[in-house]
């Protein structure tokens, strides 16, 4: 399928942490032709790709849940009040449009410019949501523990960038997806999971569940990095279209991070690398230490403006990193090192 | 207040102040068939005049405005990112991580800042200001950028609409609701003989208002418009200023204005009369046309009635549809009561 519209079918208004089971339908939807599905009691949702052959066990994952909000109570006014689920950048909430629970949008409260008088900044605890309607209304609709997403729109901009909400992940979950019609292609020479992990956002649960139930050999996990521009630092960032960034970092396995380089190296795949003096950041941390421990990579998709409505990535970096996962499980990860 | 259909075009038309062409070709599209009279002026007005069923005992213009607030580029970096600035009142908390259109070809953007994962705990707790943010339509320099984009080009927020549940949530309600307001009028028979100014520029300081208010040189006028509603959480009392839902807003004094007291009075006294909801203003705060419009020549009676909204200049503000009733069934009864008597105390 068109990588674009993989990405428009995954960026979907639902699945924030915790409610990734809203996610499943579509997982099946794009993979259930010739994966085998299957969804964990964390909502996190695997789809496996046997080999007749080997028993060797590759997962690779990327978390699919989404930051957002959650209703926590419904005040006199028919105001809600609602907390992050994930870290939320409270910069980019005011005054934005949001869908709250079953499809109700609604507006981030703000203070009109004659009261904005306080400059204490921005406060969790005060972020309220109006959907216009009258109270008895909104409790009708509304319920506490409901999801309230950021809205935005599905945006090409030049040179085949994506702008939409939810990119982080859904931009790796794409990565997995476009991997797993590559490999159907070529039959894979081992098993391969392809796990869709749940709440990475808010405590990594999903991935470390995963990987102790299906106590694979190796994981490479696919997730954003912070993309290259002002203010960034270059040895934390890739370029926005240079294909991907590679991880080097303790935590992680060396013999996969080399291996994953080399690949990229013989495709004249262009990647960055983002080197860590300790843990990614990412699902990797965990997973490494799963079990008896599993050696793991990280290869992620550059990102502007990250947890935010508008994040931002490149159509062909998510094509380079998917031809980069596929040409390492067809030789089968680090087996034979 | 009845063509939803038509506000819902209205208001995704793109004009910011200075750039209302599009929003001015709907207008006319709409009204042409009933306008007597019907021309665009030096300053990009639209005036109409729209004969009634007898003469004016009082010359009155009714006015809105067609301009939106948004931004401008103002320059390209060597990057290729576009800095800009605010084109009419928007605050900095209202921009980072928006979504927008830019120039006529409406290039999609996204505007950008450093990500919060690198941010000082401080800098995690303030919204950008305005020149620390710049906006990415997705090129990598500034030879490329200019392929798509130039210096002065207009850039409006790409932003939803949802008329659902008895509110609107859009941008630019202010003014696109008064100018379907004056289109709704200027469709139906009226009682007297009118005058109705689309104006341009008031977000950048009431300007297009002041030509035409010069031009028409009415005795009276009736501006038709949108107002804060600060009925938000942690506001309270007098400082919400006018509550959505509260009815039609008419105003003693603003910022600007200091509104006819007999008007004022007319219209609060036609509202209880009719049975329609109406409130004033419990701040004086804000500003808007009539600023320019009463004194303009020798002077001009001029009242306002607004629609309460809150997030006025965001690319979310909402209204609820029963106020903009209440505006528009105000607005008519108060044309008739001023045109159809002596302009005279």
């Amino acid at each position: 399928m068109d990588t674009k519209k993989i990405l428009e079918i995954l960026c979907a208004e639902k699945g924030i942490s915790g409610r990734e089971n809203e996610m499943s339908d579509i997982v099946k939807q794009l993979l259930g032709d010739f994966c085998k599905i299957r969804t964990l009691t964390t909502g996190t949702v695997i789809a496996e790709m046997c080999s007749n052959e080997s028993s060797y066990h590759i997962m690779l994952d990327a978390h699919i849940d989404r930051i957002g909000l959650t209703v926590t109570y419904i005040d006199e006014n028919g105001f809600l009040c609602v907390e992050p689920v994930g870290g939320i950048d409270l910069r980019s909430l005011p005054g934005k449009a949001v869908t709250v629970g079953n499809g109700i949008m609604g507006v981030i409260c703000t203070m009109p410019p004659h009261l904005d008088k306080d400059d204490s900044g921005l406060d969790r605890s005060k972020i309220r949501v109006d959907t216009g309607l009258p109270t008895e209304r909104v409790r009708e609709l509304v319920k506490t523990g409901d999801s309230v997403i950021l809205k935005s729109k599905f945006r090409e901009l030049l040179n085949d960038r994506i702008a939409v909400s939810a990119l982080d992940n859904r931009a790796g979950c794409a990565v997995l997806v476009k991997c797993a019609e590559m490999l159907r292609e070529n039959q894979p020479p081992c098993r391969v999971s392809f796990v869709f992990s749940s709440q990475e956002e808010t405590n990594e649960s999903g991935a470390k569940t995963a990987a102790f139930i299906l106590q694979p050999d190796e994981a490479v996990v696919v997730d954003v990095g912070f993309a290259k521009q002002d203010g960034v630092p270059s040895d934390k960032s890739g370029a926005v279209g240079c294909g991907g960034i590679i991880s080097i970092a303790p935590v992680l396995s060396k013999n996969i991070t080399d291996r994953l380089i080399s690949i990229a190296e013989n495709r004249n795949i262009n990647c960055d690398f983002e080197v860590d003096g300790g843990g990614t950041g990412t699902n990797a941390d965990g997973i490494a230490v799963t079990a008896g421990g599993i050696p793991c990579g990280v290869i992620s998709v550059p990102e502007k403006n990250m947890h935010t409505q508008t994040e931002c990535v490149s159509v062909g970096d998510i094509e380079a990193c998917a031809v980069i996962l596929s040409d390492y499980v067809m030789g089968e990860g680090i087996r034979n090192v | 207040m009845s063509d939803l259909e038509l506000l819902k075009r209205l208001c995704t038309a793109d004009g910011i102040s200075g750039d209302e062409s599009r929003v001015r070709a709907i207008i006319e599209d709409e009204i042409r068939p009933y306008a007597d009279e019907m021309y665009t002026d030096a300053m990009g007005n639209l005036i109409v005049f729209r004969k009634g069923r007898e003469r004016a005992k009082t010359k009155l213009m009714i006015s809105a405005h067609m301009d939106e607030v948004g931004f401008i580029v103002t320059d390209i970096t060597s990057e290729g990112m576009l800095k800009f600035a605010p084109v009419g009142g928007i605050n900095d908390s209202a921009v980072f991580a928006g979504q927008v259109l830019v120039g006529k070809n409406k290039i999609s953007g996204i505007v950008c800042s450093k990500p919060l994962h690198l941010l000082s705990a401080d800098e995690k707790k303030k919204c950008p200001k305005m020149d620390s943010l710049s906006i990415d339509i997705g090129v990598c320099s500034k030879e490329e950028a200019l392929k798509y984009v130039r210096p002065g080009d207009s850039i409006v927020f790409d932003s939803f609409y949802d008329d659902s549940e008895g509110r609107i949530i859009s941008k630019a309600i202010d003014d696109r609701f008064g100018c379907l307001v004056m289109i709704e009028m200027i469709r139906s028979e009226l009682p007297y003989d009118m005058y109705f100014t689309f104006c341009v520029q008031e977000e950048v300081g009431l300007r297009g208002s002041a030509c035409a208010a010069y031009t028409v040189a009415p005795d009276s006028a009736i501006v038709i418009e949108a107002t804060t509603a600060a009925d938000v959480p942690f506001s309270e009392g007098e400082k919400r200023v006018c509550l959505a839902g509260g009815g039609a807003v008419v105003s003693f004094m603003d910022r600007s204005t200091i509104y006819d007291k007999e008007y004022y009075d007319m219209a609060m006294r036609l509202a209880r009369e009719n049975n329609i909801p109406a409130q004033t203003k419990t701040m004086i705060a804000g500003g808007n046309d009539a600023g320019a419009i009463h004194r303009s020549r020798g002077g001009v009676r001029t009242i306002a009635v607004s629609v309460p909204c809150r997030y006025l200049h965001g690319s979310a503000a909402l209204i609820r549809i029963s106020d903009a009733e209440a505006v528009s069934e105000i607005v008519r009864i108060l044309a008739s009561e001023i045109a159809g008597n002596d302009k005279t105390y």
